[in-house]
């Protein structure tokens, strides 16, 4: 049966297939009809859904894809970024990879669809799996020495989470075995060790996707290691909308959770932030950079949808379109940097800002957006998150207060150093001085600042307008199909006063300005001479100081030896137990006969 | 009456080619694929004509238990269609592959024999005929492994001799207490009389033959004659032995005996549980730390091995589908993979991963067809293995087996790792190539393909309707030993 569900899977996977004959330009062309035509489809469904007419697709008579509201806003953001990143793509991409670019860029989009609709098991553990697989191939399209090491690094984590995926669903059937392969609506009581088997490894398989401490540590890698647009596209976008709508579905109807879990849920949201968000600061690489960062968002995701208040889930909500907004904007800035600069190095950067400016407007936006800066959208997510959760508290017992308070402290804490951190890197790259071998730079081209400056937009539109845009319209609808209630603001906050009290701050300093300008123009000097280029402070160092200070140092240490990564341990414990094996294979014939003669003995005295 | 001819025409394809090949090996070729397809389509036949009743064959018209019988059921069809299917695509492969290392019709004699030992032991019903065919299969498997002519392949099929005949001689030791016992040799009379036997004689039985069948199989702790053999060899011959040899010599001959004869006692099916954990856990974990890429491949047969024998130790029907769609799955990606590391070692002329690199631009079938196999080996959807790895870890946890079900998901996130180091540095690599100068020839881009296209249209097999047709009467014949005593006793 062929509906607007089977559409926004079958047309872009059909159109990923037909690219695999047809020349670059056609592929080009050919793809980006496809990116407007879901966009148009995913308008069609949003009538339909506005009618309460919900389209299901059956097969071998069973139930296998269908949509909701959640479901929705996860394909209506899909759509939208497929569209403004392939904007980008479209004269961003490297020539050597557009082929394979332009085949693999349709297929995600209809496998993660395919994800996001899927409400059977079966379905889902296929798109899902077969998204990671894109993730991999994807991965394998950068240039560096490391890119190879990095989609293994990648693949190994996402995809060895997509076998926990299965194990997760499957103790989930064996536990609603009425419910046969069904999913979402399930309501299973989080009691007993098999539901917290069923729990933590769906748990892991979202977290993975999604980048969440301690299965983050592929994320930065692979920020630096692929092109842009792949990052942009996935890490930043796709790969946070499919890893987060794993997990809102997973609190919000399949497992009914405790509040120890609930508070579990939110610490390992704070401790993501907080700990991405110190490796951020120290970052010498752009990509690196934001891919910290990627992971220290999706804390606050995690702490969100974790708590158990409908402010913070829905605020949690609001920050993963947030995040897909700003972070992929800000990918994409640094991406426009680094074509025309041929370095996301931050030490070999700086100045950009006058030579590039339509570039540099739109990551000031995401930046003061991902900093929590008022009026744009960051700040409304946060702000709801940080309601959400002193709601949550207020009803525990003191223990539990502090614990959630301390969560509370180390995500407004997160925010502070994400300030520090973005103001490093707007600085490093576009203000300064121009350097020399800069001079010559020009801004980038139409496509790729159109595409930044849309998602600039929708930063500000988004926390002007938040209640009445994306709330209104696409979130609430999700909590009141969930039979919740909305939200119940605790504080105040208007983003018009807020922006009048900015514009008269602002008049108010033009006018001491104007009244009081007095300005000599001059060189710079050092020491009384001329401030070399070569002298000139990147704004890299900025947060030695911290890296340096006790008792962060230690921490710093541990990471730089892969302390804290995932990948490391379980690489380094299965090389202990191989070399141990090793040890017993050494070639010798007689060794291997006496084996068998004891495997035997062993058989016979075990069946005796 | 088609069975006699599973047996009749590779042996007769063996005798032809040594009889009219001189010093060129074209007639070779042509007999020994027109062999295969012959049996391929037979197979099919023989497939379709036992979905409701198996044909029992007596040799000279005698009556059981007084003739050696040849048995044809629906297992026995499902394993007649995987070997020539597998053999097929060797067949294309050697074609210049061989080439390379002689121009003989040796090497497609004895491989006519390995596939007659073959299907003589999956066809025959009884227990010394199917030791016979197993030695017809090792002598010449033992002379395939050595077809290179190195000192190393020589010591490989050395060791593999000396192992495979201790195993021999437990099974040799196995049959003759078998005999003692009951009187008979032919598999279902044995079945309809054991139930009377001392339990402790029968039981001492069984491990004798799950000590002789596991090290063809390549059970740990059975298994180190696998990693030299497989990786020595040819590389169509690697894919013979990994893909079908350990199948047919040792899983599908403990399925027959355990399931069939013994009837599965409990404490066989946790032995299979133990040493099925073990073979995936141990086998990944030494996989992940190779180098030679044949030699990873081999010790991923052994891994692969255990998910079929662990799902065999549950022993619930969904686990006995989950084992055998594994067995028909990993014939097809590990004979690609090993299709795969046989051309990369022809173009670089190594098989060590450091020494190779980017290979996509100068083996783009190559590269593209590893990656499929990676992905279906690994247990990543859409491929088959995908499909038959999920099935055994559900019927685990329905059966209750959690540490099992675990014990798989671990080994398949193992699995992943070691095929990503592969693909890391086998294919991926830093290592630039803009040129070589063996590129592979049509028939091995054609083998590697058709297998390729395999990993992803055999999981069709798992649709409803499709695996009632297919497997269903395969499961029933496996988990229903009174049923198999009824088919060839007649009774």
């Amino acid at each position: 049966m062929v509906n607007n569900l089977t559409l926004l899977i079958g047309i872009p996977i059909l159109i990923g297939i037909i690219n695999i004959i047809l020349p670059s330009m056609l592929k080009k062309i050919l793809n980006m009809v496809l990116v407007l035509y879901l966009l148009f489809v995913t308008s069609q469904i949003y009538i339909n859904l506005s009618g309460d007419i919900v389209p299901n697709v059956m097969l071998f008579d069973t139930l296998i894809l269908s949509i909701d509201k959640l479901s929705f806003l996860m394909i209506a953001f899909i759509q939208l970024l497929s569209l403004i990143i392939f904007v980008f793509a479209y004269s961003g991409v490297n020539e050597k990879i557009m082929s394979k670019f332009m085949i693999l860029y349709p297929l995600t989009i209809g496998f993660s669809n395919g994800a996001i609709l899927s409400v059977n098991s079966w379905s889902l553990l296929i798109f899902w799996g077969l998204s990671g697989i894109m993730l991999y191939l994807f991965g394998l399209l950068g240039n560096t020495k490391d890119t190879s090491a990095t989609a293994k690094k990648t693949f190994i984590i996402v995809g060895g989470s997509d076998v926990l995926l299965i194990l997760g669903l499957v103790f989930l059937r064996f536990l609603e075995y009425s419910n046969g392969w069904q999913l979402w609506d399930i309501k299973v009581n989080l009691e007993g060790e098999i539901a917290y088997i069923a729990f933590i490894s769906l748990l892991i398989a979202s977290f993975a996707k999604a980048g969440v401490f301690p299965f983050h540590t592929w994320l930065p890698d692979y920020s630096k290691d692929t092109p842009v647009e792949s990052v942009a596209f996935l890490p930043a976008s796709i790969d946070k909308l499919l890893g987060i709508y794993l997990l809102a579905r997973l609190v919000l109807s399949v497992f009914v959770i405790n509040i120890t879990v609930h508070l579990v849920l939110m610490s390992i949201g704070a401790f993501t932030i907080i700990i991405a968000v110190m490796m951020a600061l120290i970052q010498h690489n752009g990509r690196r950079l934001l891919g910290y960062h990627a992971v220290s968002q999706v804390g606050y995701m995690v702490l969100g949808i974790g708590t158990a208040s409908v402010l913070a889930f829905a605020g949690g909500l609001f920050h993963l379109i947030n995040n897909t907004l700003y972070k992929t904007g800000l990918f994409l800035s640094l991406g426009s940097v680094e074509k025309q600069t041929g370095t996301n190095d931050l030490d070999e950067l700086g100045g950009l800002g006058n030579k590039m400016f339509l570039t540099f407007l739109p990551a000031l936006i995401a930046a003061l957006s991902i900093s929590g800066i008022p009026p744009f959208n960051g700040f409304f997510s946060k702000w709801m998150i940080y309601q959400g959760v002193l709601d949550f508290a207020k009803d525990l017992t003191p223990g539990y207060q502090i614990w959630a308070l301390v969560c509370l402290i180390l995500a407004i804490f997160g925010s502070a150093l994400t300030l520090a951190s973005f103001l490093k890197f707007l600085h490093t790259i576009f203000l300064g001085r121009t350097l020399k071998k800069f001079e010559k730079i020009q801004e980038s081209p139409v496509m790729q600042w159109v595409a930044t400056s849309v998602l600039a937009l929708l930063c500000v539109i988004f926390g002007i307008f938040a209640v009445k845009i994306p709330l209104e319209k696409l979130i609430y609808p999700v909590l009141i199909e969930n039979g919740m209630s909305l939200p119940i603001w605790i504080g105040t906050y208007s983003p018009i006063m807020m922006i009048s009290l900015f514009g008269l701050i602002f008049i108010l300093g033009y006018a001491i300005y104007i009244m009081t300008k007095s300005i000599r123009y001059d060189d710079i000097y050092l020491g009384g001479m001329d401030a070399l280029e070569k002298y000139r402070i990147t704004g890299t160092g900025w947060y030695n100081e911290i890296k340096n200070m006790s008792p962060l140092k230690g921490f710093y240490s541990a990471a730089e030896i892969k302390l804290f990564d995932i990948y490391s341990w379980l690489k380094g414990i299965s090389v202990v137990f191989a070399k141990i094996l090793s040890l017993l294979h050494l070639g010798q014939l007689q060794f291997y006969s006496l084996w068998i003669v004891v495997g035997t003995l062993i058989l016979l005295w075990v069946i005796k | 009456m088609i069975v006699p001819y599973f047996i009749i025409i590779p042996l007769l394809a063996a005798f032809l080619i040594t009889l009219i090949s001189s010093d060129d090996d074209r007639w070779a070729i042509v007999i020994s694929i027109l062999a295969v397809i012959i049996l391929g389509i037979l197979s099919v036949i023989g497939f379709i004509s036992v979905s409701k009743e198996a044909i029992v064959y007596s040799m000279g018209g005698w009556k059981i238990p007084y003739t050696v019988c040849l048995v044809l059921d629906p297992f026995s069809s499902f394993m007649l269609f995987i070997i020539p299917l597998i053999g097929l695509a060797a067949l294309l492969y050697s074609i210049s592959y061989i080439r390379h290392l002689s121009k003989s019709w040796k090497y497609y004699a004895l491989f006519m024999l390995l596939i007659t030992g073959m299907n003589g032991v999956v066809i025959t019903g009884d227990l010394f005929n199917l030791f016979i065919f197993m030695e017809v299969a090792l002598f010449a498997a033992y002379s395939l492994v050595a077809y290179g002519g190195k000192a190393e392949e020589f010591e490989a099929s050395f060791k593999y001799a000396v192992m495979g005949s201790i195993s021999s001689s437990l099974i040799l030791i196995g049959i003759g207490l078998t005999y003692s016992i009951t009187s008979t040799l032919t598999l279902a009379k044995i079945a309809e009389v054991l139930p009377g036997q001392n339990p402790v004689v029968v039981n001492w039985i069984g491990a004798i033959f799950l000590a002789g069948f596991g090290l063809k199989a390549a059970i740990m702790p059975f298994h180190a004659w696998l990693p030299d053999a497989h990786s020595s060899a040819p590389a169509p011959i690697s894919s013979m032995l990994s893909g079908v040899l350990i199948k047919a010599l040792g899983i599908y001959v403990l399925i027959r005996l355990f399931y069939n004869v013994f009837g599965l006692p409990k404490i066989f099916s946790d032995i299979f549980l133990v040493l099925g954990g073990i073979s995936i856990i141990c086998a990944s974990l030494l996989a992940i730390s190779q180098w030679d890429f044949k030699r990873l491949l081999a010790y991923s047969s052994i891994s692969q091995i255990g998910f079929i024998l662990l799902a065999l130790g549950i022993g619930t029907r969904m686990a006995v589908f989950g084992a055998i769609f594994h067995i028909l799955n990993h014939a097809i990606f590990k004979s690609l993979l090993f299709f795969n590391a046989g051309t990369v070692e022809m173009a670089l002329g190594t098989r060590d991963l450091r020494k190779m690199g980017k290979l996509g631009k100068v083996l783009p079938i190559t590269s593209t067809t590893s990656m499929i196999a990676t992905l279906s080996v690994s247990g990543l959807p859409p491929f088959n293995g995908f499909f038959s790895k999920m099935i055994i870890i559900i019927a685990a946890i329905q059966a209750g087996f959690f540490q099992s079900a675990i014990v798989a998901v671990i080994g398949s996130v193992l699995t992943l790792g070691y095929f990503l180091k592969v693909q890391r540095h086998g294919f991926h690599g830093e290592k630039e190539f803009n040129e070589i100068t063996n590129v592979p020839s049509t028939g091995m881009r054609t083998a590697m393909i058709i297998l390729a296209i395999l990993c992803v249209c055999s999981s069709v097999l798992i649709i409803p309707g499709i695996k009632d047709v297919v497997f269903d009467p395969v499961i029933d014949t496996i988990i229903n030993k009174t049923e198999y005593i009824q088919l060839v006793l007649g009774r």
